[in-house]
This record gives C-alpha cells, sequence and structure tokens, in this order.
C-alpha cells in the first residue's frame, strides 16, 4: 500500500505559514456561518413520531378508565422488570387491574411493552421533560400514569384517538395484530418503511397485499 | 495655603484622568472578554453568551457581579502573603503599563522619555505575579505553571526587546508619542513595511508575552487544570483575568505605536482624536482572538525553539537591515 502523505512545503510556503493562513481562513469563513445551536428550553427539540418518552396509559373515551386487561405481556417483556400489575378475578371470570405500577428510574424505554399491548394501554408519550428531585414522584401507578396520558393529550394538542404506528410491532402484516392495533391512523403519520393497519377486519385479499407490501418494504 | 491651589488643582486633575483611564479600559476588559466569546462561539458555528440581556450584552456585568461575591478561598498550605499579593502585583504592573500609552496626539498621562522601556519592565513584573501565584500556591500545577510562565517570559522578552529596537532605531527615541510622529513621513506613515521582520517577530513574541494561545503554556487548560490561576478564585481570579486581558491591550497599543502608525489614520476625526488608534488596537485584538479560536496549543520545546532558534535570529537581522538601511539611504 502507498500512503500519500501531503506534499512538502516549498519554502515560500514555510515562510508564510500557509496551512496557518488555511486555518485561520476556514475560522473566519464559519464566523458568518449561522451557528447550529438549539437555545433548548426556549426552542424544543423537534419530536420523531417513534420518540419514547414518559409512559403513561391511554385513558378510553368510553370507561373513563386504563384499557389495560392485565394480560401480564408487559410485565413478562419487560426487560429491566420494572412494571408491576396486580388484578383480581370476579366469580364471572372477569379481569379486574387494581393497580399497574411502573418504576421509571428502572425502565430502560425498550418499548417493548408499548409493542406488546394487545389493547394499546400501555404507551410512551412524546414528553420528555419530567426529572424531578423527587424518587418518589417518578415511580408511576396507575393514577400518574392516567394522568400522564391527560396532560400529554393536553400539552401536544392531539384528540383522545391519537395513535402512533410505532406502538405497534414493526414488520408483522396487519392481519396479525390484535384488533386495538389495526387501527387506523393518519396518512401523514405513515412513515416509509412502516407498515400501518386500515381495517379491524381485513379479506383475504387485502391480507396478501399487504404482505406484498411488507415486502417490497 | 493659597500657593498650593494651582498645585493641588493639577493632582485632581490627573486623578480624574487617571479614572477615567481607568474606567474606559475596564470597561473594555469586560467587553473583550465578551466579544472573545462571542467571536469563538461563532467561528466554532456556536452562538456564546446568549442568556444575560440581549445577545447576552450584559454577560461581563453578571461574571463582575459573580466573582465579586464569590469566596475567596485561600489555600490551607499556601503562602499566605505572596498568595494574596501576586493577583495584585500582576494587575497594578499592567495597569501602570497604560500610563505612557499615547491615545491621540497629546491624549497620555504620562510622556515620559523612557515609555517603551517602562512599558516592558511593567509587562515584566506582571509576569512575577504569574511566577509568584505558581509558587505561592503551593500546588504541583500552579507550580508547573508558573515555571512555565517565567520560562517563556525569559524567552520571549529578548526577542520582543530586540524586534523594537528597528523601531527604536528608525524613530530616533524611546518616547510612544515621537515613534508614532516619527512615522508619518514613512509608507502610509506606518513602519509595517520597513520593519516588517521586526513586526513577524513583535507579534509572535507578543502572543507569547500575553500567555495567548497558541502559548498559553502557562494555564494550559489540557494539562495543568488552568496553571497558575488554578488555586484562586473569586476576585483574585478576576484580577488576573484583567491583568491579562490589559496586558492584550496594552501589546496591541505597542504593536499599534510602534508599527502601524498610532493614531494616525486615512483622515483625521474630528472630536475624536484617538478613532483610528482605538480602531487599530481592536483590529489586534480580534487578531488574537481569532488566533485563538484557530490554533493548537505549541509544545513545550517547539515554544522554546521558536523562541531562540528563530525569533531571536530574526530580530537581530532586523536591527541589521534596519542599520544598514540607516546608513545607505539618508
Amino acid at each position: 500500500m502507498k500512503v500519500q502523505y501531503k506534499a512538502k512545503r516549498n519554502l515560500l510556503e514555510t515562510i508564510f505559514q500557509v496551512e496557518i493562513l488555511q486555518g485561520m481562513a476556514l475560522t473566519l469563513r464559519k464566523l458568518f456561518s449561522p451557528p447550529i445551536t438549539r437555545q433548548y428550553p426556549d426552542e424544543k427539540p423537534p419530536m420523531y413520531p417513534g420518540f419514547r418518552g414518559q409512559h403513561a396509559l391511554v385513558r378510553d373515551p368510553v370507561s373513563n378508565d386504563a384499557k389495560c386487561i392485565g394480560c401480564m405481556r408487559c410485565a413478562t417483556v419487560c426487560p429491566s422488570r420494572c412494571i408491576q400489575i396486580r388484578y383480581h378475578d370476579d366469580e364471572k371470570g372477569k379481569r379486574f387491574v387494581d393497580q399497574y405500577a411502573i418504576e421509571v428510574l428502572r425502565c430502560v424505554f425498550c418499548g417493548y411493552c408499548v409493542e406488546v399491548c394487545p389493547v394499546g394501554a400501555i404507551t410512551m408519550t412524546e414528553v420528555f421533560e419530567y426529572a424531578n428531585y423527587d424518587r418518589d414522584a417518578i415511580q408511576y401507578d396507575k393514577e400518574a400514569l392516567l394522568e400522564n396520558w391527560d396532560n400529554f393529550i393536553d400539552q401536544a394538542g392531539y384528540d383522545e384517538s391519537y395513535v402512533n404506528p410505532f406502538w405497534r410491532p414493526r414488520g408483522i402484516p396487519a392481519s396479525a395484530l390484535p384488533a386495538s392495533q389495526r387501527m387506523n391512523v393518519p396518512d401523514d403519520w405513515t412513515i416509509e418503511g412502516q407498515f400501518v393497519g386500515t381495517k379491524v377486519r381485513q379479506t383475504q385479499e387485502s391480507d396478501t397485499l399487504t404482505q406484498a407490501e411488507e415486502n417490497n418494504v | 495655603m493659597l500657593f498650593y491651589i494651582r498645585e493641588i488643582m493639577q493632582i485632581l486633575i490627573i486623578i480624574l484622568q487617571i479614572a477615567v483611564l481607568l474606567g474606559v479600559v475596564l470597561l473594555h476588559v469586560a467587553y473583550v472578554t465578551y466579544f472573545e466569546r462571542k467571536i469563538i462561539g461563532h467561528m466554532q458555528v456556536r452562538m456564546g453568551p446568549m442568556i444575560v440581556g440581549w445577545h447576552g450584552l450584559l454577560q461581563p456585568i453578571a461574571d463582575g457581579i459573580k466573582s465579586f461575591f464569590k469566596e475567596d478561598v485561600v489555600p490551607e498550605q499556601a503562602d499566605k502573603p505572596l498568595f494574596l499579593a501576586a493577583p495584585v502585583i500582576c494587575l497594578v504592573a499592567m495597569l501602570a503599563a497604560l500610563a505612557v500609552l499615547p491615545f491621540a496626539e497629546g491624549w497620555v498621562l504620562a510622556d515620559i522619555n523612557i515609555g517603551l522601556l517602562f512599558i516592558f519592565a511593567m509587562s515584566s513584573l506582571a509576569s512575577y505575579g504569574i511566577i509568584l501565584a505558581g509558587w505561592a500556591s503551593n500546588s504541583k500545577y500552579t507550580f508547573l505553571g508558573g515555571l512555565r510562565s517565567m520560562a517563556q517570559v525569559i524567552s520571549y522578552e529578548i526577542p520582543m526587546g530586540l524586534s523594537l529596537v528597528g523601531v527604536m532605531m528608525l524613530s530616533g527615541s524611546l518616547n510612544l508619542t515621537e515613534i508614532v510622529t516619527a512615522q508619518e513621513n514613512s509608507i502610509l506613515s506606518i513602519y509595517l513595511f520597513p520593519q516588517a521582520i521586526g513586526f513577524f517577530v513583535f507579534f509572535i513574541a507578543m502572543l507569547a508575552e500575553t500567555n495567548r494561545v497558541p502559548f498559553d503554556l502557562p494555564e494550559a487548560e489540557t494539562e495543568l487544570v488552568s496553571g497558575y490561576i488554578t488555586e484562586y478564585s473569586g476576585m483574585r481570579y478576576a484580577m488576573f483575568f484583567m491583568a491579562e486581558y490589559i496586558g492584550m491591550m496594552v501589546m496591541a497599543s505597542i504593536g499599534t505605536v510602534c508599527f502601524l502608525g498610532g493614531w494616525n489614520g486615512p483622515f483625521a476625526i474630528p472630536f475624536f482624536p484617538p478613532f483610528w488608534f482605538i480602531l487599530k488596537v481592536y483590529g489586534f485584538l480580534f487578531l488574537f482572538i481569532w488566533i485563538r479560536a484557530t490554533l493548537p496549543r505549541y509544545r513545550y520545546d517547539q515554544l522554546m525553539a521558536l523562541g531562540w532558534k528563530l525569533l531571536i535570529p530574526l530580530a537581530l537581522l532586523n536591527i541589521f537591515l534596519t542599520g544598514l538601511f540607516k546608513i545607505l539611504v539618508p
């Protein structure tokens, strides 16, 4: 291999220190270029749809309560085991979720709980400014998680039916997803490479179509 | 008592002049720090201070208030009298150098005949402050900073003095006002062209003298925490900073007076004779900041080699050529 060295400076270049002058020309040029600084507290960073921020339990507009059915999938899949769910079954076999707690300090923000949730109950919002001096204040119980959702909906200006395509596992055809994750999402959220469900019940043709679309992606 | 009224009035007028000069210079020091941060920020595609005031304009004032009210920590093992005196020596020496600078025709506090020598003496005295600070703090980083400063000052005083010998020979005076007036019949009424080598040597020695990048070895923050000022805090730290920036301004003024024709400009500005002088000093300060934003620090042996092997021979050559010129031309 031949190493390409920079040409040796000639006498004139040595006397006038051209490298220093080149460097100074660069800094002078950059003096007039616009700075790339983001003045953070005044100027928020742009939010991308896949952002995994503060946890929230979606408040169901019908029941005014969490959608969680206590299937324990999120608690099972959670790699840091920060989700704790307490439930009881009544005599007819209906399950009631008594408590749903997330220990945010242990969370690694992988988003598996959101992907695995069959009813779209647990979500990760775009809120990221919730640092606190108090440890207990970021150990969310069910009420706090529902409140997070309300706050997020208020702040971000979305309506209650807000759904994010990143809240469902990627690369799986819509037909293979549980019904609640096949919800319609606005077109502008359909990001390239994303596969977004269309209808709650789909025909066989559209299933194969989506399969083909997926293969194209 | 009546006999002394004239004398007392004169003293009062001088005190007033000193107060005005000090006020203007210290305000400049404050805002040079602001412009330095701003310019380096923009050169590095950042913004610099933006919070205090419009685009951070009040930042130097906030800094001043902060350092004024901060605790003045004296290390337990420090040599206390020296530790307390060092920043004062630094600042006083630098401020004393201001007295002989001619800002315009007649705008000078002390028009003495050894003006240039006086400034050399004062800038060397200021480095005593640095050396003492390094010694008195009783910490290895400050001590290394002090040692480096000592070596650097010794090796760069010489080329600096020698580089100005050419100017002295051409103007035939050490008085700064006379040096400026002597330049009026030179090319463009500046000594830059007949003394190009002298200016080159002076400029590099000036950077080294004021401990600026790329010769900021005494306070090399990547190696020595911050060198001789590591153990200082509060107002004393600010005094070192003021001394550094006043040193920058004094050196820029000498460069202006000796090589760029002082207050003489392409045309006279009415009501404000020091206009061109101040503009040239600002140019020098911008150059200081520009170099700081661009160049990395020299290695210690490179610093010494540059001083002794390049600048001193060049300065001697310059003296020789100037003497030859003086003999042959007139």
